[in-house]
């Protein structure tokens, strides 16, 4: 029974990443869209932070997001996912929780 | 499966076109829309009374588009609505505003529509802050 | 069998109107008797903050309200342990009775709903 957690928001504006980092359960994802996926942003701590989510915790970006903001070098673990892959993850995971 | 999709942000928020992307993503994908639900600043995106720029994206006029192509049950939230300004005629004349802007495809309900919506639903996904 | 819905409320009841509009949800699933529950996470956490005098801001008192969740059959109510330590309040003197929650419970608490909304 894992959750797809949805964050649209800076990392670096307010608390939401890092409440969502606390609890996320293990087989639980995490899908970055808007300027969330500034968490992928290589050289600061949220980066670091999505690195360290246990690889059991799968971490999807939305890629129109990535490539409107010109993200390079991302993670290696990232699946960046058009909005098909979107509406699957939606359905593959038991339930979504937006932090909105 | 069957989604209600709620939304939280206005039609000028990046979150409104996401949203509306997933929801056409949804339909083309042979799933169903059980309800639309528009609740706190997502109530904006039913007014009739937003002009946009000739570049920028007319979302409010996108969604109502969308709701109605596809003959899609697309709820305001009412006291979300009443707080917001976004009125139908019979809450204008109700409380004596000087104008009703709820644009056609939307109407106007409580809470409980959203409940309804989640218990027939398979998944709820929701869109939105600030 | 009905689904259940967990409400996450993340805003103290004074900075808009999320906090009250997160109690509206609760409170419209419990007039139809649907299984719910609330978590008050970071700042939501300043809604069980006793005494507090919405009277000066001239706002509605949203913490009054959310005493009426057990008459509308609302009684999973469930604060963040973190959430209350970084904020400096005691979790013994919180104005509703909630289940005072660590990280793990957390994460195991929300996997146990079909449907989830954050505020």
């Amino acid at each position: 029974m894992a959750t797809l957690h949805l964050l649209s928001h800076s990392p670096f504006a307010d608390s939401r990443l890092a409440s969502c980092l606390q609890l996320l359960a293990a087989e639980d994802a995490l899908l970055l869209s808007g300027d969330a996926v500034y968490a992928l942003q290589a050289g600061t701590a949220q980066r670091q932070a999505l690195e360290l989510m246990p690889g059991s915790i799968a971490l999807f970006a939305l890629e129109e997001d990535v490539v409107a903001r010109g993200l390079a070098a991302l993670p290696e673990r990232l699946q960046a996912i058009d909005y098909a892959g979107f509406v699957e993850l939606c359905c593959r995971y038991d339930r979504t929780n937006a932090w909105l | 499966m069957k989604f209600v999709i709620a939304l939280f942000s206005p039609a000028h928020s990046p979150v409104s076109r996401r949203a509306l992307r997933f929801a056409e993503t949804v339909l083309a994908g042979g799933h169903e829309i059980t309800r639309l639900f528009l609740y706190q600043d997502g109530v904006h995106i039913a007014s009739a009374n937003i002009v946009t720029a000739q570049d920028e994206l007319d979302l409010a006029g996108e969604w109502e588009r969308f709701v109605r192509s596809h003959a899609l049950d697309g709820v305001v939230c009412i006291a979300a609505g009443l707080r917001r300004g976004v009125l139908d005629e019979q809450e204008a004349k109700r409380h004596s505003c000087p104008a009703a802007n709820l644009l056609p495809a939307w109407e106007l309900s409580g809470l409980g529509q959203l409940h309804e919506a989640a218990q027939q639903a398979d998944r709820l996904v929701c869109f939105g802050g600030h | 069998m009905a689904r259940s819905m967990l409400i996450i409320t993340r805003q103290s009841p004074w900075s808009g109107p999320s906090a009250r509009e997160a109690l509206d949800i609760a409170l419209a699933g419990g007039a139809f008797e649907l299984p719910l529950g609330i978590l008050f996470l970071d700042d939501g956490v300043f809604q069980l903050v006793q005494a507090q005098q919405a009277g000066q801001l001239q706002q509605k008192d949203v913490t009054a309200n959310l005493q009426a969740l057990p008459m509308f059959g609302v009684e999973s109510l469930y604060a963040a342990q973190r959430s209350l330590q970084e904020r400096g309040l005691d979790q013994n003197a919180l104005s509703l009775p909630v289940e005072v929650l660590d990280d793990t419970a957390l994460r195991a608490l929300i996997n146990r709903y079909d449907h989830v909304i954050t505020l």
